[in-house]
């Protein structure tokens, strides 16, 4: 079985994934992947549509989004079982053990402080790398391009600062 | 628009019944888009904190290679099949202050978690508590959005339109959006291949 696809055949296959959900066959709209988080927390916390306008505002795209997300886990938990082998639970990515401490107290706190803000600045943006980056750009949007460009920068930039040798591995 | 209901299952047997009666492909079909995406995703590791915490400290370039590549190619096709009638443009707003503070949040984010919110789910698949722990702060992120919606919204800005670059290109869009694309796809091979590999990944197999 096929383990591993390299980069520029995954890039190809995406293109034909996003013409399809683009045309009329299939979906008819862009993907996104960041309106089904504020939208299940909407049905977690049990808030009232009704009240809040935001959840009025995503009650269709989020509802999409939400059962692609439900795709997403189904399809990648059965590959990661059965195909790519790659299913354990694990606290530490290797790399941050590599490039920033050995602490699993520290890598929780910074991976719920940094989903925390990356649904926040996702929203905030209106968009994320499925619906700006990917989404937006094949649509050649001017506010996708002004999102690509500052993302990459940000990117970049708190990488510098943030990762470092860890000598104490 | 949606039911008076109440209670989880409630709504999540809404959320089905939405998707269903929206016109956007039946549920099947985006559950299955669903899955082609995550596989996507997880064949070329693209959502491994290695590839993507690895490309902001630029040690691994796959991310932007792939992007870079899917755009351009999608780009194209896509403009084809909108003059075939088969497709339209979807586009977002440009508002300015949600764009650059938003932007830069989410891309500082992405450094430091090492996942965006379309690559996260195929990791909590693998079994990544981490990711789960971060996934657990983005529904929190969406609950303080969505209760402060208005207090973003100011700073989101006003709209400046939906313009894009093919827009600007009344007689000549064809050979814009080629360039545009052609141009994406020639970055993409341009970018050198870096790649940071996760020695802990017993399924990583070349």
């Amino acid at each position: 079985m096929i383990k591993k696809i390299p980069w520029w055949l995954g890039g190809v296959l995406m293109a034909l994934l996003l013409l399809f959900v683009f045309s009329v066959v299939g979906a008819d709209r862009p993907i996104g992947a960041s309106t089904y988080v504020p939208y299940f927390a909407g049905i977690l916390f049990d808030l009232d549509p009704e009240k809040y306008v935001y959840l009025k505002k995503i009650h269709n795209p989020g509802s999409w989004e939400g059962v692609m997300l439900l795709g997403v886990l189904f399809g990648s938990f059965i590959n990661a079982l059965f195909v790519t082998k790659t299913f354990r639970f694990t606290v530490m990515p290797a790399a941050w053990k590599k490039y920033k401490n050995n602490s699993v107290t520290s890598r929780l706190f910074w991976s719920f402080v940094g989903g925390f803000f990356l649904i926040i600045g996702a929203r905030l943006a209106g968009g994320c790398t499925s619906g700006h980056f990917l989404s937006g750009m094949t649509q050649t949007a001017f506010s996708s391009m002004i999102f690509g460009g500052v993302v990459m920068v940000a990117l970049v930039v708190t990488g510098k600062l943030f990762y470092k040798e860890n000598r104490d591995v | 628009m949606y039911d008076k209901d109440t209670g989880l299952i409630d709504r999540l047997l809404s959320m089905f019944q939405t998707v269903q009666d929206d016109g956007h492909g039946s549920v099947l079909l985006v559950f299955i888009i669903g899955m082609v995406f995550g596989s996507i995703i997880q064949y070329t590791k693209v959502h491994k904190f290695e590839k993507i915490a690895g490309f902001s400290m630029l040690k691994d370039t796959v991310v932007p290679k792939m992007l870079f590549l899917a755009i351009g190619l999608a780009s194209i096709g896509l403009f084809v099949l909108i003059q075939l009638g088969w497709a339209s443009y979807h586009v977002k707003p440009i508002m300015l202050g949600g764009l650059i503070i938003g932007g830069t949040i989410f891309g500082a984010s992405m450094a430091i978690f090492g996942k965006c919110p379309g690559t996260g789910p195929v990791s909590v698949a693998e079994g990544r508590i981490d990711i789960m722990v971060g996934a657990l702060g983005g529904v929190f992120g969406g609950l303080v959005f969505t209760v402060y919606y208005d207090e973003f919204k100011m700073l989101m800005g006003e709209s400046l339109g939906k313009s894009t670059l093919t827009g600007y290109f009344n007689d000549s869009q064809g050979i814009a959006v080629l360039i545009f694309g052609l141009a994406l796809v020639a970055i993409s091979i341009a970018i050198p291949l870096l790649e940071e590999i996760d020695e802990d990944d017993i399924g990583y197999q070349e």
